[in-house]
């Protein structure tokens, strides 16, 4: 058994501070609390790569150029379901510059959507490799294929927008009696489209299998853990065998944990060929065989008492995941449900299409878009604005301060529209303006297993590495800060690797869980480090241990002050090094993080346009490593989310089922033109789960903004949007019916 | 891919002379490389245009206040040419400013934008065979997806013209000037268009050995007023769901010409007749609201893009009430 420590905290935030005692492993840093005060972090630094980045310098997995390097494709079925009939290579082969081609899928095997993988090709070229796509003979018996999951035989059928049909038999008669003893009750269906990753580098991977039987690997990937596991396993070698390395990732968004098809292929290529084998997707290959958040159906009815309190929740929602049939959930945040009767009942439905994959926060932006369009009706019956109706049946205590500090920041009084549907004072008749909001909610707080290098150097050069990658979310940068911090140094001095399995394990990059895992490693590396630094300056300096300490950018050692650097001198040829860990989470205050997002937007009546005006989010992520990090994680979730909510659908043809618009001129993403006013405001809380206390902010802030626009959607147009993208012609159609009713 | 050769003429006349079947021409090369990269070209020579630049580039104002713009210039120096300054000529700038993005914008050619190939996306497509394209025998996007295609015009094909330049030039009664081999000739710019615009026609009645070399504008193309107004779903690079270019002469009060011209609605840029209705009245949004209700009740969307009917009378509106100063 560990032995532990008991320790007194400060944890919370200033509207609810309270003191708790927590048990601190052995070992570990003493947690920071409310009461730390930090130099360093919470403070804006500028990204440790920003320069490398905009100068073209880092070198990511597409870059990736080596010496007698080839390059491979892969021919992928053209039908979207039926089988493989007969597959012959042996024209492939003879091709110019082609050096190998090995089959992906036996003859008998199924294909299950367009682009399944048939066969991979290496050539000299890769003009050569996709020539030679054309020379591969692919015999297949084709079926009928649902390629819209509104057409499977088991989905609701849906009349004008809305689910027909009956509510699920089992488990609902709690819920039955408190809609029927509910004062108002409402029902309604929300529907969403499928979104793609659009990661801006696409999946794929340079391999190279080398004589001395090992493979290296550079993979634009969320894991390079995973991949170097699943190369392993795929080729039958020991992990020991296969170095990953991930320097920088172009974009993941969950779709890159693994090695994928392709990876494999790639690996199996160069060890035939024994040279390195780059495969990297085509952006339309990227768009449509490399996952999606899948497409959604919700259907929802709830119930409110005589006071506007929440009592019933009954959610039922299909899910589109693809071929696979699996992973298409949605999900809500729990919190204004404490006190109603729920039930929650989920389907997927398969088609012949590519399979989903985990999105920035997978099922959320589409349960949270239902539930909170859901919960803006209920507000509507029981007469209460949004906000205050929110304020009335959140329980979450950080999220009741967050919607109170972003609803004053943001003007929500001023900005909601007081008549839904008709122009504010001084706008001309066609334009309608309109405000929302929504909560977000998300809960993790990382995961032990991981381990961190940090190293100091006699020249006063330090080192902090980890094997993980950084996605892009800036954590290098994270690391930097927390080692600067315990050392007392600027966080520009420390030098920072990640993305080489060669280092220290670290986790794949998913729920938001790379900087609550990797943190509290970072910062016990540190502390050892230091620690050890302060007894090789004592003892060089014949003084007390206990009376060094690194302050300032200093090493104060009893009355001496020496310069970091100075002091580095005195640690002798062999650098201090200490290896961190990451100890399990303590209680602490709260297991999810809270956020709120607020929206106001401008709808041309007579084009069915929606422009965001303005954008406002509130957001926990626990301890606030760096500002200017956590509030660029926030506006590109904001983005990506208003995006979702306007612009991104896959549009599949129903007939063969090959997506359309699998480019970045047709599959349409909110550009710079289209960026309202934004702002993200951290909520910074001692969340007292380890030593440092951080949360992720891949999920939460990616799950508001979708629910939040289209409810701004609504108070301008006066008609709810219950479709995702909110694209012009539902505006119209919307508009066009409202007229009609009136 | 085939291989294919880069051909540099020093004069038109040798770029007409090299050109023929599975050559193309290559202006920026903006809309040619993503066929290109797609395959749905496969030409055995690029005939590069851009060497020609003293002929086909330039904007030039002659004293009858007649303007040449060369084929070569780009969106970018229509968009901020002084020359074009006149509010009978806004009409070209706006649609040039408005098009692709500014990389985009500074680099493709007037030319190209009016000799591109259309954006439908089953014709994009190497996987799909469609009449147009010449491989399949029907309009894949008439029972397939459509939300972005034709509402008016449409023969068998629903694609519809991409080019910003063209409506403007329409309505400004502009000349294209065309060289084969030694010989020039102008002709109105509607003639580059095809009569009917079949499945089976091309976007533009060039020949293979027709070098477009530049556009004119009339003297009186400068008078009077004139806009262009697009909706499209984005802010940033995106193409028009429907467009309109609009001329006005207005005198003593009363419309005394009148031209209009619709973009992303029809296979071709897409003519008003109606607008002759117009001459005589005064200008209104009432009476503008009326011809916009009167030209788009002929339309013939799809259940997907009849939101182009609502959203095309509101931009034809917009244009009329701004070229006409209101």
């Amino acid at each position: 058994m560990t032995s532990r420590d008991e320790h007194e905290m400060r944890v919370g935030f200033a509207g609810d501070a309270k003191k708790i005692t927590v048990d601190v492993p052995t070992g570990d840093a003493p947690p920071w609390d409310l009461d730390t005060r930090l130099t360093s972090v919470g403070g804006r630094t500028r990204r440790i790569d920003a320069v490398a980045k905009v100068t073209g310098r880092a070198r990511y997995a597409y870059d990736v150029d080596l010496p007698g390097m080839l390059h491979a494709v892969v021919a992928r079925s053209p039908h979207a379901a039926g089988r493989l009939a007969s597959l012959d290579l042996s024209a492939v082969a003879a091709l110019p510059g082609v050096a190998a081609v090995i089959p992906l899928k036996e003859p008998g095997n199924r294909v299950r959507f367009v682009g399944d993988p048939i066969a991979a090709i290496a050539a000299q070229r890769l003009d050569q490799a996709l020539d030679a796509l054309a020379a591969v003979r692919a015999e297949y018996t084709t079926e009928a294929a649902v390629t819209d999951f509104r057409d499977h035989p088991d989905a609701p059928e849906l009349v004008r927008g809305e689910v027909v049909g009956p509510w699920p038999g089992r488990g609902g008669d709690e819920v039955a009696a408190a809609l029927a003893a509910a004062a108002h009750t409402a029902e309604g269906t929300w529907i969403c489209e499928v979104q793609t990753h659009s990661c801006l580098e696409s999946h794929g991977l340079v391999a190279w299998f080398k004589d001395d039987g090992t493979l290296e690997v550079w993979a634009s990937t969320q894991a390079t853990f995973g991949v170097r596991g699943g190369l392993a396993s795929a080729l039958e070698l020991p992990e020991e065998k296969v170095r990953v390395h991930a320097e920088f990732v172009g974009g993941g968004f969950g779709s890159k944990f693994g090695a994928d098809a392709e990876g494999v292929a790639a690996a199996r290529l160069s060890r035939l060929v024994k040279c390195p084998v780059k495969l990297m997707l085509s952006r339309f290959e990227d768009h449509t065989c490399a996952g999606n958040r899948p497409s959604a159906i919700i259907r929802i009815r709830a119930g409110i008492d005589a006071r506007g309190i929440i009592t019933a929740w009954d959610y039922d929602a299909w899910g589109g995941p693809g071929y696979t049939g699996r992973g298409g959930g949605t999900r809500h945040n729990p919190t204004y449900f404490t006190r109603a009767k729920t039930r929650n009942s989920h389907r997927d439905l398969d088609s012949a299409t590519d399979a989903g994959r985990a999105m920035r926060a997978p099922g959320w932006p589409q349960g949270n878009f239902a539930m909170e369009g859901m919960v803006e009706r209920l507000a509507e019956l029981a007469g209460m604005d949004g906000l205050a109706f929110r304020l009335l049946n959140d329980a979450d205590p950080i999220r009741q301060a967050e919607w109170r500090l972003g609803a004053e920041r943001f003007g929500w009084e001023q900005r909601r529209n007081p008549k839904p549907g008709t122009p504010r004072d001084g706008d001309p008749a066609h334009l309608l303006r309109g405000a929302g909001l929504a909560s977000a909610f998300w809960g993790q707080m990382g995961g032990t297993g991981n381990q961190v290098t940090c190293r100091i150097h006699q020249d006063g050069t330090v080192e902090a590495r980890n094997g993980a990658q950084d996605i892009g979310t800036g954590m290098k940068t994270v690391m930097a800060v927390l080692t600067a911090e315990e050392l007392g140094i600027a966080p520009e001095r420390i030098r920072v690797t990640m993305g080489d399995t060669n280092d220290p394990v670290g986790p794949a990059s998913g729920g938001s869980t790379t900087t609550p895992s990797l943190a509290p490693t970072v910062r016990h590396a540190a502390w050892l480090a230091k620690a050890e630094l302060c007894e090789r300056v004592a003892a060089a300096l014949r003084v007390e241990p206990g009376s060094v300490r690194c302050e300032g950018g200093r090493v104060i050692a009893g009355d001496r002050a020496l310069g970091f650097d100075e002091a580095c001198r005195l640690i002798g040829p062999t650098p201090v090094e200490a290896t961190g860990r990451r100890f399990r989470n303590y209680e602490g205050y709260q297991d999810s993080v809270a956020g709120c997002q607020f929206a106001a937007v401008v709808v041309d009546a007579r084009t069915g346009v929606v422009r965001v005006e303005k954008m406002l989010a509130v957001q926990d992520c626990g301890l606030v490593i760096d500002t200017l990090l956590a509030e660029n994680q926030v506006l590109g979730a904001m983005i990506q989310g208003m995006s979702y909510a306007l612009h991104e659908q896959r549009i599949v043809d129903r007939a063969t089922g090959r997506m359309l618009n699998g480019d970045f001129l047709n599959y349409k993403i909110s550009g710079p033109a289209d960026l309202p006013d934004m702002e993200a405001i951290m909520f910074p809380v001692a969340n007292g789960k380890n030593n440092v206390g951080a949360a992720g902010l891949g999920e939460p802030p990616a799950i508001a903004a979708p629910a939040a626009i289209a409810n701004a959607v609504g108070n301008a147009i006066g008609i709810p949007l219950r479709h995702l993208p909110i694209t012009l012609d539902k505006v119209l159609a919307a508009l066009a019916e409202a007229r009609r009713n009136r | 891919m085939n291989p294919f050769e880069l051909r540099n003429p020093d004069s038109v006349a040798a770029a007409s002379g090299a050109a023929g079947p599975a050559r193309v021409f290559k202006a920026a090369g903006i809309d040619l490389l993503d066929r290109l990269k797609e395959r749905i070209d496969d030409p055995d020579a690029l005939v590069n245009l851009l060497p020609l630049g003293a002929e086909l580039g330039g904007i030039g104002r002659s004293d009858d206040g007649t303007i040449r713009l060369g084929a070569l210039v780009t969106l970018q120096q229509i968009a901020d040419s002084d020359a074009l300054a006149a509010p009978g000529l806004r009409a070209l700038r706006e649609a040039c400013g408005e098009a692709a993005t500014p990389q985009v914008r500074s680099r493709a050619t007037l030319g190209g934008n009016l000799l591109q190939r259309n954006r439908c996306w089953y014709f994009r497509s190497a996987a799909f065979q469609c009449a147009h394209d010449g491989k399949g025998d029907r309009c894949l996007a008439w029972h397939g997806e459509n939300r972005y295609h034709a509402i008016f015009g449409v023969v068998d094909c629903l694609r519809v013209h991409p080019s910003n330049a063209a409506p403007p030039l329409m309505v400004l009664g502009a000349e294209v000037e065309v060289q084969r081999g030694e010989a020039r000739r102008r002709q109105p710019i509607a003639a580059l268009f095809p009569d009917s615009p079949a499945a089976a026609t091309a976007e533009h009645t060039l020949g293979a050995d027709d070098v477009l070399i530049a556009v004119h504008l009339p003297a009186a193309a400068a008078r009077g007023g004139s806009a262009y107004r697009e909706s499209r779903e984005k802010q940033s690079f995106d193409w028009a769901t429907t467009a309109a270019a609009v001329h006005l002469g207005v005198e003593g009060g009363r419309i005394t010409s009148a031209s209009i011209c619709l973009g992303a609605v029809a296979p071709n840029p897409w003519p008003v007749d109606d607008a002759q209705s117009l001459v005589g009245e005064a200008p209104s949004r009432e009476l503008f609201e009326q011809l916009a209700r009167r030209v788009f009740r002929r339309a013939t969307p799809t259940e997907q893009n009849r939101y182009k009917v609502e959203v095309g009378q509101a931009i034809l509106v917009d244009a009329l009430l701004a070229a006409a100063g209101l």
